[in-house]
């Protein structure tokens, strides 16, 4: 089974260490990769460093599992 | 102006609507983080400042309707705006009418853009004999908002304390990297630092959590509980008239006209003080709780929208927080833009006013819309899939690029401590205003000292 999970509260949300731990280092390598090997000609390296950060942003969001759990509750009539 | 453009300013508003409507329920979203680098590109790209302005005014309004949404239903902010609002989305929300908090606050949004889009021209009209006095004494102006901001701080000895110690690492950092010619003498680092103060928090905190003695005592094994209510569909299209009381469409637009009026200062600071000022009489916290959320969203829009748009309309200097932070590619873009020849030079009054009210009329005919329908499940996407963790990634993603686009690989640390300082003073009690203000103010303050 797993091992003992541990959870912080960073900005208002838990989140494992680890796992923000790749996403940041996943979404730093997106941005600015993208932005230096971009062809030197602005706009261009603004846009492939958004780029790259979006593209990382899916992938960690694919990859990672919230760590919420939502219930949803059925409204009373009142 | 030909139809064309309209069309296609239409065009861009729907896509600022639909992209900011998810972004800004996403928890911990900053404004400047997700619309300064959209807009700076879509600038450097080209695009028509008609475009660019009619997105920009819709991804603001659209981004400011729904980033309280969270509050409402989970009591996260959706956005450093909406924390303010916490306290009373909660007491909505054991109450048991987190939907009512929705509605009141998007209702509020939208009353607020409405009395401020024709305020800002009254307030642009009225300055614009005095613009160039104004920008004269900018530093100053921002100097005394510092001050009056740490005087309403929840620490105020160590607000005011910091005021000129702040300044000094702004000023510093700056002097450095023209000393070393990291940046040419004519360059001002400015957006990262502001991204730095933004983040610092996060930062500071994740600083702690290296330390093995604060891992072990702060976690939890729970993960985050998040009850929603499964709300009612509202019925037919929804009118934010009906759905707000007199009394609060009257505070709410008494909010966004007092919001309007100070443009210039933080909106984070006005919406606690004014928000707190304007409802702290009334007994009944269910009452209050309502009347507070749709007179602080009524201000923040206000505030949001005038401290764009009075600017651009009559000084053409970014002299508001929200037009030094995400707006100020929109007055400094270089190469395309630059101070002396921006949106405020390139477009005359009513065609900004068209753009403005193009791009707000979309947003808010689309996203209050979504926001009045389907909060619910908006909310269940943003919160099963998209976890926190790659929320912060992409903003220090964002930080770290930006930070290394203004001067280099030096300022990456450079920003790095700026943000663990303004963290520390976060922790402290200092609130993110007087640290805004005296980023602007810096400059001015040092040589007046110097």
């Amino acid at each position: 089974m797993e091992k003992e999970r541990r959870y912080y509260d960073v900005w208002g949300d838990s989140v494992d260490l680890k796992d923000l731990l790749i996403s940041i280092v996943l979404c730093i390598t997106g941005t600015l990769g993208g932005y230096i090997i971009a062809p030197n000609e602005p706009p261009m390296p603004l846009v492939f460093g958004l780029a790259g950060g979006v593209i990382a942003f899916i992938a960690c969001s694919v990859f990672i599992r919230p760590k919420r759990n939502v219930h949803a509750e059925e409204e009373d009539a009142s | 102006m030909d139809l064309t453009i309209i069309l296609l300013m239409i065009l861009a508003s729907v896509g600022g609507a639909v992209l900011y409507t998810l972004i800004g329920i996403a928890p911990g979203t900053d404004e400047t983080a997700v619309l300064a680098p959209v807009t700076l590109a879509m600038i450097l790209l080209g695009v028509s400042p008609y475009v660019v302005l009619a997105f920009f005014f819709s991804a603001i309004v659209a981004k400011k309707l729904t980033d309280s949404i969270p509050v409402a239903v989970a009591g996260i902010p959706g956005g450093v705006m909406a924390a303010p609002m916490v306290e009373h989305a909660m007491v909505l929300k054991e109450h048991g009418l987190p939907d009512v908090s929705i509605r009141k606050m998007a209702s509020g949004s939208v009353i607020g853009t409405l009395v401020s889009l024709p305020l800002s021209l009254l307030v642009a009209s009225l300055i614009i004999p005095y613009a160039e006095t104004i920008s004269k004494h900018a530093g100053l102006i921002f100097f005394l908002g510092a001050v009056f901001l740490a005087l309403m701080a929840s620490n105020k000895i160590l607000s005011l304390l910091m005021i000129l110690p702040f300044a000094l690492l702004i000023q510093g950092l700056r002097q450095l990297y023209w000393e070393t010619g990291i940046v040419p003498a004519d360059t001002t680092v400015f957006v990262s630092f502001f991204l730095g103060i933004t983040i610092g928090p996060v930062v500071f905190k994740l600083f702690e959590l290296m330390n093995k003695d604060v891992r072990d005592k702060e976690y939890t094994e729970k993960e985050k509980d998040i009850t929603f209510k499964r709300q009612q569909q509202y019925k037919g299209f929804p009118n934010p008239f009906k759905i707000l009381t007199k009394q609060e469409i009257g505070t709410s637009a008494a909010g966004a006209g007092l919001g309007t009026l100070t443009f210039f200062l933080t909106p984070v600071g006005m919406t606690i003080f004014l928000g707190e000022a304007l409802t702290r009489h009334i007994k009944d916290p269910v009452k209050r709780a309502s009347r507070a959320i749709s007179t602080m969203d009524g201000l923040t829009n206000a505030s949001y929208i005038s401290g764009t748009l009075i600017p651009l309309l009559a000084i053409g200097l970014p002299l508001s927080p929200m037009a030094i932070g995400p707006a100020n590619a929109l007055f400094n873009a270089p190469p395309v833009m630059t101070p002396e020849n921006n949106f405020h030079h390139i477009m005359s009054m009513s065609e900004i006013m068209i753009a403005a009210v193009i791009g707000s009329a979309v947003a808010i005919v689309l996203t209050f819309y979504a926001t009045i329908k389907y909060s619910n499940q908006i909310c269940a996407f943003v919160f099963k899939r998209i976890p926190h963790e790659a929320l912060i990634g992409l903003f220090a993603g964002l930080v770290v690029m930006l930070a290394f686009m203004d001067a280099g690989w030096v300022n990456i640390f450079g920003v790095l401590l700026v943000a663990l300082i303004s963290g520390l003073l976060h922790r402290f009690g200092v609130n993110y205003g007087v640290m805004f203000m005296v980023l602007y103010a810096a400059p001015w303050l040092m040589g007046v000292i110097g």
